[in-house]
């Protein structure tokens, strides 16, 4: 999941969608998923860019705060912060802000962090606004899903989305429309423990 | 025999002349061929007025004066789009003329990308400026990679190599920025700061529509609508806003006023005249007059001035009425005398009418002198319709008259409660009199003060107003009352000098929307691209080690100037299109560049401050004000020097006396000013123009009953009652308008108006039975 796939032209588009009501499937993936305010964990992602020879790899660690919005924490190769709440969206490196996006200038940034939250917490809810939603639970605690955007100013930007996972969202596949491609896994996501540390909570608040 | 001659011969002369002036009115009607001017800055001197502005005002007003903005909001995007759809419908279902903007294709984003992509290099954000020009090729290296790794970042348009820095993703961003209407679903829509969606549908009035008719006409049409999306997801919220609105809004109310008010001063001083009378005619006789009055002074202001103000009409229709008191004296002079003696009784009363009259033109001609055009074409309208209306009460009211008219029980009545005011002396009525008047007077002078701010005659239904309001803040609608005008010889200069603005505006902490923004001039778009350039390759030189990848150098970006008139063909310019004036005045060309989100109208004197080569601040509300109140001022003089002048024209005839006939208009007027203040009224022009007539009709009653001051007499204080009681039915009851101006005028009449008639009698003194001393 990336930078294109997400942050839309803003002149075009805007999303905000029918909040369709959960299929089947939906529902069967939101009983599998565990639901928990604060989530946890680290990723790998391997982004492929056309003109580029070999894929470029991060990792790095994330939260989801449900009150408060996603951390994106990239350790490797270079440390930086991503932030991303209710009215902006924040790039930090070696403490300078490279990056901001506000809310009150561009409206479509709280789209952006509602779908970046989704994505990594797996609600499906927020997801269908945006995309038709189609794929498999099998019989154990596994599921696939695939998305394709509904609106073709999204579509314009990226091709499809795919997801798999348990308990937690474990893979995220996402395929732009230039031909660009991210892969991120996820690994050692965790609910425990249910409130931010101090030292997370005061990454929200800088 | 020889003045029956005469009189026969000088009515036939005026019917002749009336006829002429009804033709060429009716010429001026039928063939619309009357020029109205409702610009208040039309009023200003020649050299003031700046044309150029105005042309400027004027096509953003008229494209204002057009478009409507309809929000529908909901909890969610669905139940707003669902209603925006029913309302939709519902408006083309209408075949109103208007043009819809709502539901817009997915292609329109395609076209604003491809229209830009060709200039991609040489498009810059102030801040991506300043970013190139301070920063060191390794630090812009290092963002470079950093937002490739980034998984939430602006959409890049093209491939790494061809834009390391992203820079015109960065710029089409802020572009977009520029508006907070996105497209979701094919469809306008906006999101406010707590997440609720609305969608947005854009209504403009087609050509015909541009009427106060068809302003009205829209109001139901909308009301239906609203009520359509309303029945399909009930709880929505259906925001309106827009000037046809507010017109509509206003026109309704005038009409309603028109209904009740003017029903009810018609009314009454039909009853009013027929108790008096017993008789219809002498109503339709003083009607007439006035309507000959108005004709003629609309005739010859046309052929004077070529076209006429708005405000002449007003303010000049309502100063003809003076003519009142005329007819008043006539009628009230012949009743109880037997008909054959009215050519008599109208040789006895002629100087004394051509004193009335002329005592009321005087103040009406000084406005002729006053440096404001505007209040000169007022001078000669109202001077002229005076003297038509007094010529045809003098030589046709004898002719068209007939009838015995005895008096009735009621003005018998009427004219004999003049024996019921006691007359001033040397006592203890008349001192304490003038304590309290003092007192009154002190207090009012303490408390008065003027405020000449059009926006506080503002007079849209709070309900309208809250909505515009919401709709602005949703919208973040940049405001048309305010803006610079942009000139220079060629379209380049006025781009450059739109820049040059901008930098000023950003100082001064504001934020500019000009058409540069999407459209810099061809220095700056080189400037750009040469910065751009240097920046991108070191970039990619850096990015090559950093991220240890052999990245291809991109053919280098050719420029291609962008130029106005490509952009004016363009989709991608309609949103600012409307601020490009294009070729303007004689030689030049010229824009407009309009500030956002100015929410404290304190800072405006920062931005009106802002001075540079061929920009002009204009302030369309504050110059409005500001005429309004220079013309109050002019005014507030006029006045002055007409009591001066009327006192030599009663001293004339009156000699020492003549104060009596004075005093208690300007008494009536004093109270009529000291009053309203003390209620905390503002003095505004429109108080001012009520003393105006205050003092041409009040002088007029001083002037009949000084001469005939006999205590029994009759025949003075009834026409000075019937003038006062028709002038309070007509003017008066303005008082109850809604409109602050008329409500302002109306209460100035009626206090002045009731002082000067309820005072004048206290200074009648009944020794002096003859006419000089």
């Amino acid at each position: 999941m990336r930078r294109r796939a997400i942050l839309l032209l803003a002149a075009v588009l805007g999303f905000n969608g029918p909040a369709w009501a959960a299929t089947d499937l939906a529902a069967a993936i939101k009983q599998r998923l565990v639901e928990a305010p604060v989530l946890r964990g680290e990723f790998e992602q391997s982004k492929q860019v056309q003109g580029f020879a070999k894929p470029l790899v991060s990792r790095g660690s994330f939260v989801v705060a449900r009150e408060r919005g996603v951390l994106w924490l990239t350790k490797t190769p270079f440390a930086s912060q991503l932030r991303l709440t209710r009215d902006e969206i924040v790039a930090t490196q070696n403490g300078a802000v490279a990056f901001r996006l506000d809310a009150g200038k561009e409206p479509a940034v709280r789209v952006i962090n509602g779908l970046m939250f989704s994505l990594l917490n797996g609600d499906l809810g927020g997801l269908a606004e945006l995309f038709k939603l189609d794929g498999t639970a099998d019989a154990g605690k596994g599921w696939q899903l695939s998305l394709t955007p509904r609106q073709s100013a999204l579509a314009r930007l990226m091709s499809s989305i795919e997801l798999s996972g348990d308990s937690y969202v474990r893979s995220i596949r996402i395929d732009e429309a230039n031909g660009d491609r991210t892969v991120i896994r996820f690994s050692g996501q965790s609910s425990e423990p249910t409130k931010l540390s101090a030292e997370e909570a005061g990454r929200f608040d800088q | 025999m020889t003045s029956k001659r005469l009189i026969r011969v000088r009515a036939w002369a005026w019917l002749a002349l009336v006829l002429a002036i009804a033709v060429h009115v009716a010429w001026l009607l039928l063939g619309n061929r009357l020029q109205l001017d409702t610009d208040v800055l039309a009023m200003l001197p020649q050299d003031e007025r700046q044309p150029a502005v105005q042309q400027a005002t004027r096509a953003l007003a008229d494209a204002a004066a057009r478009r409507v903005v309809v929000l529908v909001g909901g909890a969610d995007w669905t139940g707003a789009r669902r209603g925006a759809d029913a309302y939709a419908a519902e408006l083309k279902k209408s075949a109103a003329p208007v043009a819809l903007r709502y539901e817009v294709g997915d292609e329109a984003a395609g076209q604003f990308l491809d229209f830009y992509r060709a200039y991609r290099a040489q498009l810059l954000t102030p801040a991506q400026r300043r970013q190139l020009e301070t920063q060191p090729p390794a630090a812009l290296a290092q963002q470079a990679v950093e937002q490739l790794y980034r998984p939430v970042g602006v959409p890049r348009i093209g491939s790494f190599a061809e834009d390391p820095l992203n820079l015109f993703g960065g710029w089409l961003g802020e572009r977009a920025a520029d508006s907070k209407v996105r497209v979701t679903e094919g469809r306008l829509s906006v999101i406010d700061a707590g997440g609720k969606a609305y969608a947005v549908l854009l209504l403009e009035l087609q050509n015909s529509g541009f009427s106060m008719a068809a302003q009205q006409a829209l109001v139901p049409v909308l009301e239906r609508a609203r009520e359509a999306a309303l029945a399909t997801v009930p709880g929505l919220a259906v925001l309106n806003a827009g000037i046809p609105l507010h017109a509509a809004a206003a026109a309704s109310q005038a009409e309603r006023e028109i209904h009740t008010i003017g029903l009810g001063s018609l009314a009454g001083i039909v009853v009013l005249t027929l108790f008096a009378f017993n008789a219809i005619r002498p109503r339709l006789l003083v009607t007439l007059s006035i309507c000959i009055g108005l004709l003629a002074a609309v005739s010859v202001s046309s052929l004077l001035f070529g076209k006429l103000h708005m405000i002449t009409l007003v303010f000049g229709a309502s100063l003809v009425g003076v003519a009142e008191n005329y007819g008043s004296n006539y009628f009230s002079s012949r009743a109880g005398r037997p008909f054959g003696e009215r050519f008599a009784m109208l040789a006895e009363q002629a100087p004394v009418m051509w004193l009335a009259m002329l005592t009321t033109a005087i103040g009406y001609a000084l406005l002729a002198l006053t440096p404001f055009p505007g209040l000169r074409q007022i001078a000669v309208f109202s001077v002229v319709g005076l003297l038509a209306a007094f010529v045809t009460t003098l030589w046709w009211f004898p002719v068209l008259d007939a009838g015995e008219m005895p008096f009735t029980r009621f003005s018998r009545w009427l004219g004999s409660r003049r024996a019921l005011w006691p007359a001033l002396g040397r006592n203890r009525f008349t001192l304490a009199g003038a304590l309290l008047l003092g007192a009154l007077l002190l207090a009012g002078a303490a408390r008065l003060h003027a405020d000449d701010d059009i926006r506080s005659l503002q007079n849209s239904p709070p309900a309208l107003i809250a909505q515009q309001r919401a709709v602005g803040a949703l919208m973040d609608m940049a405001s048309p009352a305010q803006f610079y005008l942009v000139r220079g010889d060629t379209e380049e200069q006025v781009l450059q000098r739109e820049e040059a603005l901008k930098a000023a505006v950003a100082q001064a902490g504001g934020q500019a929307q000009a058409v540069s923004d999407w459209l810099p001039s061809q220095a700056q778009q080189r400037r750009d691209a040469a910065l751009i350039g240097r920046a991108d390759a070191a970039v990619l030189a850096a990015a090559r080690t950093l991220l240890d990848e052999p990245l291809a150098v991109p053919a280098p970006h050719e420029f291609k100037a962008l130029l106005p008139a490509d952009w004016l063909a363009a989709p991608a310019s309609e949103p600012l299109r409307h601020q490009w004036l294009g070729r303007f005045g004689d030689a030049g060309y010229a824009s407009v560049v309009m500030l956002r989100g100015v929410t404290d109208l304190a800072a405006l004197p920062r931005f009106a401050a802002v001075e540079l080569t061929g920009v002009r601040w204009v302030d369309k509300v504050g110059e409005v004000s500001a005429v309004m109140a220079r013309t109050r001022a002019l005014m507030a003089w006029v006045i002055v020097v007409s009591y001066a002048l009327v006192f030599a024209a009663l001293s004339w005839r009156f000699g020492h006396r003549a104060w009596r006939a004075l005093a208690p208009t300007l008494i009536a007027s004093a109270l009529a000013l000291a009053l309203p203040a003390l209620a905390g009224q503002p003095l505004q022009l429109f108080n001012v123009l009520a003393l105006l007539l205050i003092l041409g009709m009040g002088v007029d009653y001083g002037i009949f009953m000084l001469e005939q001051p006999a205590r029994d007499a009759i025949r003075p204080f009834l026409s000075v009652s019937l003038a006062a009681a028709s002038t309070l039915l007509a003017f008066g009851l303005l008082a109850l308008s809604a409109t602050p101006a008329l409500r302002a005028f109306g209460l100035t009449m009626l206090l002045g108006i009731g002082f000067a008639w309820a005072l004048t009698p206290f200074f009648m003194k009944d020794k002096h039975a003859n006419r000089t001393d």
